[in-house]
């Protein structure tokens, strides 16, 4: 993996987010971990869309959130790497200016990598418009008694990064522009929208900020399927204007593929599989990901689906299997999956795999042109 | 062909603060015993509410139409006119569950939270069954078994929160089946589970339809999924019913332009590299309906004159498959 190369733009090691669970017997109570998400290592290069698949209950969503500090992970480091090296010295700056600097909090962090997963308090209040958010339901993520020109505006408010109201509404404006909303409605109540307008209204509070990073947890799944290809569009073309990285996480693996540029599989907290995403669709190395692509509907009557059979459900997290999580439900399981728990290898180049025998399979489907 | 439901003429009008809206017009389809008819269309089209008209089950405010026809062969092969039936009291009661049984999009919703699983199926077993209460719960873990929940001896005595989504579902399909309705509407029963489970799913339901020969409507936006399970397809759009025929010719042959339309704008895998391309346009708000073709202020084939003006009537294309669109009309035809 390219790591410290000069466009990565995050780099995730070895994170780790448990969750404390009391479990209740006659005469104690226990407080067992969770483990949400055990030891996940990647990285996201600046302006490319990752792909975050998993079956419900594997910890997509922690892992999003983990990054985005939204939850304070338990082990590992999260570093975000700021887009010049440009060097400020803090310690130069008296009086009006040293105020100007604080506000305009993006200087702060001109200085190099930062530590996401150190910061705390006002500094990471700081660095949040650097980084953004957006949620799955547009009906429940938007404050029904703000105007949509307020809830753009928000993130700006909120961090302080401008408080004069003319830049902000000139802001709102043109990211609302940007995001095809029709700017005489800024004034509406989000009553008015539909479903899919709606959507890009948070799309433009996500990107209002001008981050580099933005999450979109499930941010197409709750649309139709023409307004989920007007969204995929859209967040498309304002990556490419605004060379806006994104965590795409989604259970629909056809819009996956559709948006990203490398995809990660995770399952119970481990990631199985990283990798572009036409070899993770086309040439997946580990037997789950095979069975994940096995199990998409064709819209081709002809086409009989053929899904490869997971015995069982999704193990709990409580009680993870060990080796291989996955050996409890995979068709090839051999006793060393049970005991060894297999290493985070690059198969090929830029295609990381999680498996003893992914070197034997051969799961290659037929690649369109 | 042994036909098990068939609706004619179908509308449903809702009394709301801004006027009267039609969220279903002039709906009509047939469903055939042992076969699956899909209903495909964006929110909004009206799938849900023309199925919850078929049961009863619409909220006060709303008026079906009283053309309307909803004729139903009972296990007896007796006719029932659901339309003449009233909303509350015995022949209803039967009708819901033991006739026609229904699952929902969200299993955790449709559930009671403090009653068991059991207690719940058990309900709904002795409701429509003269069985005791023991004989009942044994049912109950038959069916449990049937849908493939493993241990039902044990889950039959869970709560719904202590089972996994793909887990509820299922019993919420051995619920709708457990007083053998010989038709199941189930809306959108898979959305919102994961590929993994929706697959097992859609196999169960398939299988569990032909060894009882049930009729089933199936309701979803996912044409992937209509494709996998459905003989018939008929799609919606505005509360009309724009195209419908056999699911292979419908999604080889499509005929209307929201079809078309639909069929073009979903993701796939063989188009890695291309724009997707939506619909273009927003959906109408029902109390805004267009003027003649519901489809027209979307359409990129509109003739003036005519599909703003009339709206098409149903034009047949080939066995079973018919379009309503002026496009496929001697008329719309020698006008375009």
């Amino acid at each position: 993996m390219s790591y410290h190369s000069h466009d990565t733009l995050i780099e995730v090691k070895n994170l780790e987010v448990h969750f404390p669970i009391k479990t209740k017997s006659l005469f104690r109570t226990k407080v067992v971990p969770l483990r949400a998400v055990d030891g996940v290592t990647f990285n996201i290069k600046r302006g490319e869309t990752v792909g975050l698949v998993g079956e419900s209950g594997s910890g997509k969503t922690t892992v999003g959130r983990a990054i985005l500090r939204a939850i304070d992970p338990t082990a590992g480091t999260v570093v975000f790497h700021t887009p010049d090296d440009q060097d400020v010295d803090v310690t130069g700056l008296e009086g009006d200016a040293l105020r100007a600097f604080r506000q305009k909090m993006n200087l702060v962090f001109k200085a190099g990598p930062v530590q996401l997963s150190n910061l705390s308090g006002d500094m990471l209040r700081q660095f949040r418009p650097r980084m953004s958010l957006v949620f799955q339901d547009p009906y429940s993520s938007l404050n029904p008694r703000m105007t949509v020109r307020d809830i753009i505006a928000e993130p700006l408010v909120a961090s302080g990064m401008m408080k004069d109201r003319d830049q902000i509404d000139t802001r709102v404006r043109e990211i609302a522009g940007r995001c095809k909303l029709n700017l005489e409605h800024l004034r509406r109540f989000p009553h008015a929208f539909s479903g899919g307008q709606r959507q890009r209204i948070c799309i433009a509070r996500a990107l209002v900020s001008k981050p580099d990073f933005v999450v979109c947890d499930e941010s197409v799944s709750a649309l139709d399927v023409s307004i989920q290809a007007e969204i995929v569009n859209l967040l498309k073309d304002l990556q490419d204007e605004m060379g806006v990285a994104f965590l795409f996480i989604a259970h629909d693996l056809s819009v996956v593929a559709q948006i990203s540029h490398r995809v990660a599989v995770l399952y119970v907290g481990k990631f199985m599989e990283y990798a572009p995403t036409r070899s993770l669709f086309f040439t997946p190395r580990h037997p789950y990901t095979h069975a994940l692509m096995s199990a998409i509907p064709q819209v081709e009557p002809d086409h009989h689906l053929d899904p490869i059979k997971l015995t069982g459900e999704i193990p709990n997290p409580l009680a993870a299997p060990t080796g291989c999580r996955f050996h409890t439900r995979c068709p090839f399981a051999k006793p060393r999956c049970a005991s060894d728990t297999p290493d985070w290898r690059e198969i090929a180049p830029e295609h990381f795999v999680a498996c003893h025998f992914a070197d034997d399979f051969d799961f290659s489907r037929a690649a369109p042109q | 062909m042994d036909t098990l439901l068939s609706v004619e003429n179908l509308s449903v009008s809702f009394k709301t603060d801004e006027g009267v809206i039609t969220p279903v017009q002039g709906v009509s389809f047939t469903v055939a015993r042992g076969k699956t008819l899909g209903l495909v269309g964006e929110s909004g089209s009206g799938k849900s509410v023309s199925t919850k008209a078929l049961m009863r089950l619409l909220p006060g405010s709303a008026t079906i139409a009283p053309e309307a026809k909803m004729h139903y062969l009972d296990k007896h092969d007796k006719l029932i006119e659901i339309e003449k039936l009233k909303g509350k009291g015995a022949p209803i009661r039967a009708l819901r569950g033991g006739e026609i049984g229904m699952i929902f999009q969200e299993p955790m919703a449709s559930f009671s939270p403090v009653y068991t699983i059991g207690n719940q199926m058990i309900e709904a077993i002795r409701l429509h069954k003269k069985l005791g209460k023991r004989e009942a719960r044994a049912h109950a873990i038959e069916m449990l078994d049937k849908v493939g929940i493993s241990n039902p001896q044990a889950r039959v005595d869970q709560y719904p929160h202590e089972m996994s989504g793909g887990m509820r579902q299922r019993a919420m399909i051995a619920l709708a089946l457990s007083a053998g309705p010989a038709l199941l509407i189930a809306d959108e029963p898979t959305t919102a589970l994961d590929v993994t489970i929706q697959a097992q799913v859609l196999e169960l339901m398939s299988d569990l339809q032909k060894d009882l020969g049930m009729g089933m409507i199936f309701i979803t936006h996912d044409l992937g999924v209509i494709a996998q399970i459905a003989d018939e397809v008929a799609v919606m759009y505005l509360g009309t019913i724009v195209e419908r025929g056999p699911t292979r010719d419908v999604i080889h042959n499509p005929a209307h332009p929201y079809t078309v339309g639909l069929l073009e704008a979903i993701p796939s895998l063989d188009r890695l590299d291309e724009r997707l391309k939506p619909v273009p346009g927003d959906i109408p708000s029902p109390n805004e309906r267009p003027q003649g073709c519901p489809f027209q202020t979307r359409c990129q084939h509109v003739v003036d004159g005519l599909c703003n003006q009339t709206a098409p009537l149903e034009t047949p294309l080939a066995a079973g498959h018919s379009v309503r669109c002026w496009l496929h009309d001697e008329k719309g035809k020698s006008a375009a």
